[in-house]
């Protein structure tokens, strides 16, 4: 295995040095591009007070490629699909290199803040959220409370 | 400042800007890497990662974009401002590295010679420092061996020390008694002259006055009868009568006196005893020192084991050491590193050879070589040494100026000063660049890293295949053996050059103190006679020195060549048959001058429990004719021999114990006597049981016509021979009494001769007239030699000193006839009896040396021209008869003349040796072999109702798993040592060994294809010295493991040409080392030298006799029968070790006798050849002429059922053990 290229190293660093406030990412004793991370669920948010598990691996041409993001703690969102998959432009064609480690995950956080169910990944999730949100917005409460909380 | 610095920073590698580039949208980015993996080739456009606006890419690529000048400006003031080191990597430029092609800053990369990326680089670090690890733990495992050698060197100081103390004494001594002899004896004369002057003196005065008073009364008569016998006086008639008669009285008395001459001519002559001139050349030369340089090896260091390498440092180091040999040794003084210093680059690739090497001859080779080669090294010498005349040299490049000026440098700081005087290799922590690293280290750990060239260990992987060389010809394996006894023999046949030696003092060191000198062994070897005659005083030293020295004799057995063992088998053919079978077949490995010892033939043969009488087929030659005797007759005797043998085996690897004796003298001249005495003492033993015979009434007739003749041929000679006595007395234990005063109390003998002697003689002179003088000196020689007849005349040394009576002749010793350095060998020890005896043997050896030294060299001659696998085919079969008869017997009855013994008994032995000779003649002739297995069969019951008894299962080991003493589908398996089980656990990928009781013991080995990995190995063998061989049957490749599991070497791949294999499964040794291994895919069987040469092949494709179809195993009998499983034949087929094939047995079938895909095959040490049959599921048993014996087993998972049978072993006590494949266990029956 190649040698770690200086960027990931910096990031790395640098996510230690100066964590972002509610996102905590740490690298993996035995792979330096797998991060296990927590996000935890934005104020104002039906994830308020959970905390989301995720996993994060920088591919071999990172940052060239984007990273691969998982959810790893159920979640109910419109974006995020019961494999923990992730529908975000930036994570996709959108993804460019100037981009970070940290900026994908405050992209997430951001995500967790602002569903966008007219691009979803879980079909049914998308339509409750359309049809009648306040009961999306409760499964999701529910769903935090259930999954994100007391782990 | 914070924010400037993140101005300042790529958002790509945020890293500090390396030559930013302008974006039409403003931005900015490095030009390499990040702009360069923005690009989109496709569609030929860039990205900006900052705000995904798309540029087209101007036509000379990412280059075309602007520098942003503006921003390099801000760099280069921020680096002012914050005191920066300029970046590294700043104005290089990326190239292609050359390992893993990604462009990147590349360094030229000392390991491997290119230029490469870090990464690459690292890694490469990374390998060097895992080599340098790997190697240095084996220094740090082979370096005790330095440290015993070091132990060795320092005890043979010492010994060396008292040697050479205690010979310095011995002379002083002997001059002193010379002296006093001389002086004693001229006191003597010159007493003897002044009495006898003093006497004679006496005696002519008183002689003189008588006469003179006789002369004057004569006188005085005559003047008176003149005066007064006239008429004037009267004188009475009387008076006158009386007168008359006085006158008449003097008449006669002067007639008749007449002087006796004697009296009046007295003289005395001094004569010598000997010829003066003789004498005192003797005298002058009474004693020469013999000092015994034990190895001329032709500048080899091949000697004991060392290291043990990985293939590759072992390719390196024969390469390396093939090298050297072809340039000569001197150049070999060449700095280690090639001329480099530490840590220093090399030199460039030369890029334009012919302008700056091209015009000078001495560089041609130059360009073609990658690695800095000897030519490479020497210019690099010759640039040191001389004029540096590369720097005179207009050299355009000043990299190349750069180098040679640092060149200059360096020379002057010289690291030489500890280098190791014997391999060059210096100390690390010496070296200025070395000690600068640590000091680094000490200081601060920071600052490593910074340095540019790389930390001091790229360096060592290349003096590492240098060190080697002195340890690599030590290893243990028998390829270096076999080329260790080509140089022994050489060396053996040279060692009389006396101007050899001083050439390389180092080696001779270490050869004189690992390794035994080769000619004394192999001369008692070749001397049956010497054997023979001091074969029975063997036997009361072996019962002293107990079996210990034997594995000494081990080392040195190999020593005896080819040339010397025409004889062996005829010193003992007398002597049972059990025993000349073993030895014969001892003796046949000599031939070869190659690997096996008997002594490790018989250990093995030992170890395989062998009862006594089971010797005939071993020998398997099939002489029918003695081989009744030997069941009959001689069973008794030859069964003390066998136990005896059989006993001082066993402790075989013990050396220590029974040195004590010889220790305190234990100097190259003592070893040389040791080994040629130790190298003895079979024939000793096989001597033994022959005297004993002679009292025995139950002696086989043949064993007691040969010791009758022998006898007689002794009493023929009873006079003269000093062997014979040592006969006679042999079977008294008077013998080791006899001995002990001889040296113990050795100046008795001398005060006898040289003391007592003088006395003696004053008392016969005495009593004695003058004229018994020369009967004083017969009388004293008479007294003399029955003197020594009382001392076993014969030993004594010292007699060459005495009158040169013609007894001396007889003595064995004499220093001033002999070589000196017997008579210093046989003088000097100060052990038992045994030792000395077997001391004064050594002489023999040494005395017949001289007399025959062109024989060994012929037959040196004769087999250094021939490959070893030629030689050992040639002394196997061809040479044999030719060498027997012709020097043989011819060179034996000369050497038995010069030592003055019997000649009868030569003769004797020559006929015997025929016996033997016809016997051994044709060992691969089926008929022979048949006759001798019909002979053993009826003879010998034992094994065949041995193995009819089998049926029941004692034991089984294993089931399926992968834990220690598991299996997934077992293979090959083997016996090793003690008995021990070997495994092939073949899709477990690792070797299990058991004890013979079945307890787990180890294992090694796992899945891969390195070194000491398997893929699904097949087929194990376990050659005589313990090392496991191993069919590596998906990596096709042999693989070879020392006796604790650890690798050693590997050899062979995929492919069908010689030395390549195709699913290798079954494979097997023979007692010579020599590898075969089934080919299986290949349908033929390979043969090897034990380093993995290719030696031979034999068999294809086919199903004709002498083809094969997948063979499977395989198995050497004792007799070099080669058995092969030729599965898809359903048959077992029998070659010679030539690969002519001998017979065949078994057609498809499950009748009795009949196979069906038979896959194991062994032959236990009588030749009973079992066959695991694994179609049939059963085991069959066959007689070794390939006929049926018996059947078992069936398929089934239960006791004695098998489930596909694969490998299968015979166990020394007669135990069948056999892999139960699907069933993943093994069997014991």
């Amino acid at each position: 295995m190649a040698a770690l290229p200086r960027r990931i190293i910096k990031e790395t660093q640098r996510l230690m040095q100066e964590p972002v406030p509610g996102i905590s990412a740490v690298p993996s004793e035995t792979n330096a591009r797998y991060f296990h991370v927590i996000v935890t669920g934005p104020e104002d948010s039906p994830f308020e007070g959970g905390l989301f598990k995720l996993e994060l691996f920088l591919p071999e041409d990172y940052p060239m490629s984007a990273p691969k993001v998982r959810f790893i703690t159920k979640i109910y969102h419109p974006n995020i699909d019961r494999l923990g998959r992730i529908c975000l432009d930036i994570l996709k064609d959108k993804w460019s290199p100037a981009l970070q480690i940290r900026t994908v995950l405050l992209s997430i956080q951001a995500l967790l803040s602002a569903p966008n169910p007219d691009d979803p990944l879980a079909n049914d999730v998308a339509e409750l959220w359309k049809v009648n949100e306040g009961e999306a917005i409760r499964n999701a409460k529910e769903w935090t409370r259930r999954y994100a909380m007391d782990n | 400042m914070e924010q400037f610095e993140s101005l300042l920073t790529c958002c790509v590698c945020l890293d500090r800007y390396r030559n930013p580039k302008l974006l039409p949208c403003q931005h900015s980015f490095c030009m390499e890497p990040c702009m360069d993996g923005l690009v989109d080739y496709v569609r030929r456009q860039v990205k900006c990662p900052e705000c995904r606006a798309e540029h087209r890419i101007p036509y000379q690529g990412v280059q075309g974009f602007p520098t942003n000048v503006t921003l390099q400006r801000f760099l280069e003031l921020h680096a002012q401002i914050a005191g920066e080191l300029p970046d590294p990597t700043a104005g290089q430029v990326m190239e292609r590295c050359n390992v893993c092609s990604e462009k990147s800053y590349c360094a030229p990369c000392a390991h491997c010679d290119k230029k490469v990326c870090e990464d690459c680089k690292s890694a490469h670090m990374e390998v060097l420092h895992r080599e340098i690890s790997r190697i240095n733990n084996q220094i740090r495992r082979g370096v005790n061996r330095l440290q015993d050698i070091l132990g060795i060197v320092e005890r043979n100081t010492t010994n060396l020390q008292t040697n050479c103390a205690a010979v310095a004494g011995e002379i002083d001594e002997i001059h002193k008694r010379l002296s006093k002899a001389l002086k004693d004896r001229t006191d003597f004369l010159r007493n003897e002259v002044d009495r006898y002057l003093a006497t004679e003196l006496r005696n002519l005065t008183h002689l003189k006055d008588n006469l003179e008073l006789e002369l004057s009364n004569i006188q005085s008569n005559c003047d008176l009868a003149d005066k007064y016998m006239t008429d004037d006086v009267e004188w009475e008639d009387t008076e006158l009568v009386d007168t008359k008669e006085i006158f008449l009285k003097t008449v006669e008395f002067l007639r008749n006196f007449d002087y006796e001459a004697g009296d009046y001519n007295r003289r005395m002559r001094f004569i010598m005893t000997h010829d003066p001139n003789q004498l005192v050349l003797h005298v002058a030369s009474y004693g020469e020192l013999n000092i015994t340089h034990p190895s001329t090896y032709g500048g080899n260091m091949q000697q004991t084991p060392g290291l043990t390498r990985s293939k590759s440092d072992h390719r390196l180091a024969t390469q390396f050491r093939q090298q050297e040999e072809a340039k000569g040794y001197t150049e070999n003084d060449e700095p280690i590193l090639g001329g480099r210093k530490f840590g220093e680059r090399r030199p460039p690739p030369p890029e334009k050879p012919t302008r700056d090497y091209g015009t000078t001859d001495d560089y041609s080779g130059y360009e073609s070589e990658h690695r800095p080669s000897r030519r490479f090294r020497s210019r690099f010498v010759r640039s040191h040494q001389q004029d540096n005349d590369s720097d005179t040299e207009p050299t355009s490049r000043t990299s190349k100026a750069e180098q040679v000026q640092k060149e200059k440098e360096k020379v002057t700081d010289t690291e030489d000063a500890t280098k190791g005087p014997l391999s060059g290799i210096f100390r690390l922590s010496d070296c200025p660049r070395v000690m600068q690293r640590i000091l680094d280290v000490d200081s601060g750990k920071k600052k490593e890293k910074k340095e540019a060239p790389p930390p001091p260990k790229p360096v060592q992987p290349t003096p590492q295949p240098r060190r080697p060389p002195p340890p690599a010809q030590r290893q243990q394996s028998e390829d270096d053996e076999i080329s260790r006894l080509k140089r022994q023999n050489k060396g053996a046949a040279s060692s009389q050059e006396p101007d050899r030696a001083p050439a390389r003092p180092a080696e001779e060191e270490r050869t004189s103190v690992n390794r035994k000198p080769p000619t004394p062994a192999r001369e008692a070897s070749s001397d049956g006679e010497s054997d023979e005659s001091v074969g029975s005083l063997q036997r009361t030293q072996r019962k002293n020195t107990a079996p210990a020295p034997k594995p000494v004799s081990t080392a040195r057995r190999p020593s005896g060549s080819e040339a010397a063992t025409p004889h062996r088998p005829a010193a003992r053919a007398p002597s049972t048959e059990s025993s000349a079978s073993t030895e014969s077949s001892g003796s046949a490995v000599k031939h070869t001058g190659a690997i096996l010892t008997i002594e490790e033939l018989k250990a093995k043969y030992s170890n395989h429990g062998l009862p006594p009488k089971h010797g005939i087929p071993f020998f398997s030659t099939g002489n029918d004719r003695t081989a009744p005797v030997t069941t009959n007759g001689t069973a008794g005797g030859a069964q003390r021999v066998q136990s005896r043998f059989v006993g001082s085996q066993r402790p075989a690897p013990a050396p220590a114990p029974a040195e004590p004796a010889h220790e305190d003298s234990d100097t190259s001249s003592e070893e040389e006597t040791d080994s040629s005495e130790e190298s003895e003492e079979e024939p000793a033993t096989q001597r033994k049981p022959e005297s004993q015979a002679m009292t025995r009434t139950d002696i086989g007739p043949l064993l007691a016509r040969s010791t009758n003749a022998r006898n007689d041929a002794v009493d023929s000679k009873t006079k003269e021979t000093p062997s014979q006595s040592r006969y006679r007395s042999r079977q008294s234990s008077q013998t080791e009494e006899e001995s002990t005063p001889r040296y113990g109390s050795s100046g008795s003998s001398y005060n006898n001769r040289y003391g007592s002697k003088p006395k003696e003689e004053l008392e016969t002179q005495s009593s004695l007239d003058d004229d018994t003088k020369y009967p004083t000196a017969r009388s004293r020689y008479l007294a003399l030699k029955e003197r020594r007849n009382r001392l076993a005349r014969s030993k004594s040394s010292h007699t060459g000193f005495g009158a040169g009576d013609d007894d001396d002749q007889d003595d064995p010793v004499s220093p001033t006839t002999a070589s000196p350095s017997a008579y210093l060998a046989a003088r000097y020890g100060s052990g038992t009896g045994g030792t000395e005896l077997s001391r004064s043997r050594s002489s023999h050896a040494l005395k017949s040396r001289e007399s025959s030294p062109e024989r060994p060299a012929a037959g040196e001659k004769d087999g250094a021209a021939l490959s070893s696998w030629a030689r050992y085919l040639k002394n196997k079969y061809g040479s044999r008869g030719k060498d027997r008869d012709t020097s043989g017997t011819t060179s034996s009855t000369s050497r038995r003349l010069s030592l003055g013994l019997p000649l009868r008994s030569a003769n004797e032995l020559a006929s015997s040796d025929d016996d033997s000779k016809n016997a051994a003649g044709s060992p691969i002739s089926p008929t022979a072999a048949t006759a001798a297995v019909a002979g053993f069969a009826a003879a010998g019951s034992s094994p065949r109702s041995q193995y009819l008894q089998k049926r029941r299962l004692q034991f089984s080991v294993g089931s399926r798993g992968s834990e220690p003493g598991c299996f997934t589908w077992p293979r090959g398996i083997a016996v090793g040592p003690d008995n021990t089980m070997v495994v092939a656990d073949s899709s477990n990928h690792r070797v299990q060994v058991f004890d013979s009781n079945g307890i787990f013991v180890k294992e090694f080995g796992q899945y891969g294809s390195g070194e000491g990995e398997f893929d699904c190995l097949a087929g194990v063998a376990v050659n005589r010295i313990g090392q496991y061989i191993i069919a590596d049957r998906y990596n096709h490749r042999i693989q070879v493991f020392d006796p604790a599991g650890r690798f050693l070497r590997a050899f062979g791949s995929q492919g069908t040409g010689d030395g390549k294999f195709n699913y290798p499964w079954g494979i097997t040794t023979d007692a010579l080392g020599f590898i075969y291994v089934c080919d299986k895919e290949n349908h033929r069987v390979q043969v090897f030298q034990s380093d993995g040469t290719f030696v031979g092949k034999f068999g294809s494709f086919g199903s004709k006799l002498g083809q094969l179809e997948h063979p499977h195993y395989i198995a050497v009998s004792s007799t070099n029968r080669v058995l092969v499983s030729d599965s898809n034949n359903h048959r077992i087929q029998v070659f010679d070790v030539n690969g002519r094939v001998l017979s065949s047995f078994g057609e498809e079938g499950s009748e009795d006798g009949q196979f069906k895909f038979p896959r194991g095959v062994a032959v236990d040490d009588q030749g009973y050849i079992v066959v695991a049959d694994s179609g049939n599921n059963r085991i069959q048993i066959f007689h070794p002429d390939g006929t049926f014996l018996r059947a078992f087993g069936s398929w089934g998972s239960g006791d004695g059922e098998f489930k596909g049978l694969e490998g299968i072993a015979v166990m020394s006590g007669g135990n069948i053990i056999v892999c139960d494949r699907e069933n993943h266990r093994v069997q014991v029956f």
